[in-house]
């Protein structure tokens, strides 16, 4: 609640942009990788390029606790929206992905550049698609949840009859729906 | 949050609007020198010349959306006088950014393989020539707004500034009105740019810092394109964004700031890895150190990127900080 309703530049402003930043580390470098493996820049050596695998560590955590912030301020948007658990599951195969290319090509030491970037092939395409399908799907978040929060003022008029029972509870959420219209105000902005 | 007291918006773009048009006729005058005395060091001054002016050229088109709110009331000043103007800026902003892509290429391709491709410079030619043409029409046009003295008596609106209107009403359409999908798929597109440009910028630029020494330099440079790309895309995006709702970001606050940041970066990008300046760094071996100027321009770009994206971000937390009172 904090997260949502604080007028501070500390509060959800600010976890989006470490959300922002913590990608930013995560998919660029991980994308430098890919890009790599795919054959960019073919005369630098492969194996420094391990040495990247901090920043991501670093770029994942930021992540994970920014957008476990994000969802405790909004969890109805997320949670009721289908593209949240499609982001989820990008991110679950691009995850996977950048500790196989770990595992399989960077800690196989019988393997040359060159085949790296054989072995490598598949897996890094996989993870740049991924990488770019969880960034799609977070993008569009923020334009295709069904609920902002549970029906507020400006959402019940037109909800169907199975959540007429929510209306009992109208005065209690009366705060909430005060910030919900706020936010939604905010959210046509974006 | 109302933080009209910290920036006049009329005042901005009245400081910033005479650089782009006097450094693009400076710049096609010491081209055309250039080209005619063959001097290969001209060539690159006024490429830079071209690039640094396409950058400048931002924040003066973002800031004229606001002076119009600001002298909007004044009764000497019309609507027609303000659409001819905007139309003209338009299409000068154009010509120029492509003059200055064109420019920023050339400049790359002089450091890498010392001589631009065959196209590069009729290219920056041709667009910087026409580019001169459209930005006369705009200063016409901008100086019948504010300079009463030099009008002309009847309104005129110019071919160029129609259509330069017409481009921008049909533009917005197309960003906001024709379907809900086109500003999500382009706002996934700036941040897809923005990771392109913070993953490979910031490699090299660590590189350069010092981290990474195995990596020689030599083979990341071939990232520079990419970042430049992803640059590119952003530029291309953001102001589809500020064409689609200008007023959005016309009384932000952390806009305005944002595209100084922008150009600063720009600014950094070009210097760092697309003029001569730091040649010898391309040829830094495995375990060698970059010159510590070069380190200072390398912290500034990683600082200057990430602040783009933390402005970028706090941007609807501002909303409306700088509309006018009444």
């Amino acid at each position: 609640m904090w997260i949502r309703d604080s007028p501070s530049v500390f509060a959800y402003w600010f976890i989006l942009t470490w959300h922002a930043i913590g990608m930013g580390l995560l998919v660029g470098a991980s994308a430098v990788i890919d890009l790599r493996l795919l054959g960019v820049a073919r005369e630098m050596p492969m194996a420094p390029l391990k040495r990247l695998y901090p920043l991501m560590w670093v770029g994942f955590w930021i992540q994970v606790v920014s957008g476990i912030l994000l969802i405790i301020a909004y969890p109805t948007k997320a949670l009721t929206n289908p593209v949240f658990y499609a982001k989820l599951t990008f991110i679950g195969v691009a995850f996977v992905m950048m500790l196989r290319i770990n595992k399989r090509i960077f800690n196989d030491p019988s393997l040359s550049d060159e085949g790296m970037m054989i072995k490598g092939k598949n897996l890094a395409t996989w993870s740049l698609v991924c990488w770019i399908g969880a960034m799609t799907a977070g993008r569009f978040l923020a334009y295709t949840f069904n609920y902002l929060m549970f029906p507020d003022e400006q959402q019940s008029a037109g909800l169907n009859a199975s959540f007429a029972f929510l209306y009992s509870l109208e005065p209690y959420l009366k705060s909430i729906g005060a910030a919900g219209s706020h936010v939604l105000r905010l959210m046509g902005h974006i | 949050m109302n933080l009209q007291n910290l920036l006049n918006l009329a005042h901005l773009h009245l400081l910033l609007n005479h650089w782009p048009i006097i450094g693009t006729f400076i710049g096609v005058g010491l081209f055309v020198v250039a080209l005619i005395a063959k001097s290969e060091d001209l060539k690159k001054a006024s490429l830079g010349v071209f690039s640094i002016i396409a950058l400048f050229a931002i924040p003066t088109y973002t800031s004229g959306n606001a002076a119009y709110e600001v002298i909007r009331r004044e009764e000497t000043i019309t609507k027609t006088m303000v659409d001819a103007h905007q139309g003209a800026a338009l299409m000068s902003f154009i010509f120029m950014e492509i003059t200055g892509a064109f420019a920023w290429l050339g400049l790359w391709q002089y450091r890498r393989v010392s001589r631009p491709a065959s196209y590069t410079l009729p290219a920056v030619l041709f667009f910087s020539v026409v580019s001169v043409g459209l930005l006369t029409i705009t200063g016409n046009t901008g100086g019948d707004i504010r300079h009463p003295e030099i009008r002309s008596g009847q309104e005129t609106t110019s071919f160029v500034s129609s259509i330069g209107s017409a481009l921008f009403s049909s533009t917005q359409h197309m960003v906001t009105d024709a379907s809900r999908w086109v500003w999500p798929v382009l706002e996934d597109l700036h941040f897809l740019g923005l990771t392109l440009l913070l993953g490979t910028l910031g490699l090299l630029d660590l590189r350069i810092l010092g981290f990474f020494k195995p990596l020689r330099l030599a083979p990341l440079v071939k990232f520079v394109p990419w970042a430049i790309a992803g640059f590119v895309m952003n530029m291309i995006t953001g102001f589809l964004f500020f064409v689609g709702m200008p007023f959005f970001y016309a009384y932000n606050f952390d806009f305005h700031m944002k595209m100084f940041g922008v150009l600063f970066a720009g600014v950094n990008i070009l210097l760092l890895f697309c003029t001569d300046a730091f040649r010898e760094c391309d040829q830094l071996g495995a375990t060698e150190e970059a010159p510590a100027l070069a380190k200072f321009f390398a912290a500034t770009s990683i600082f200057l990127v990430v602040a783009v994206i933390i402005l970028g971000r706090y941007m609807p937390f501002f909303e409306d900080s700088l509309r006018p009172l009444n």
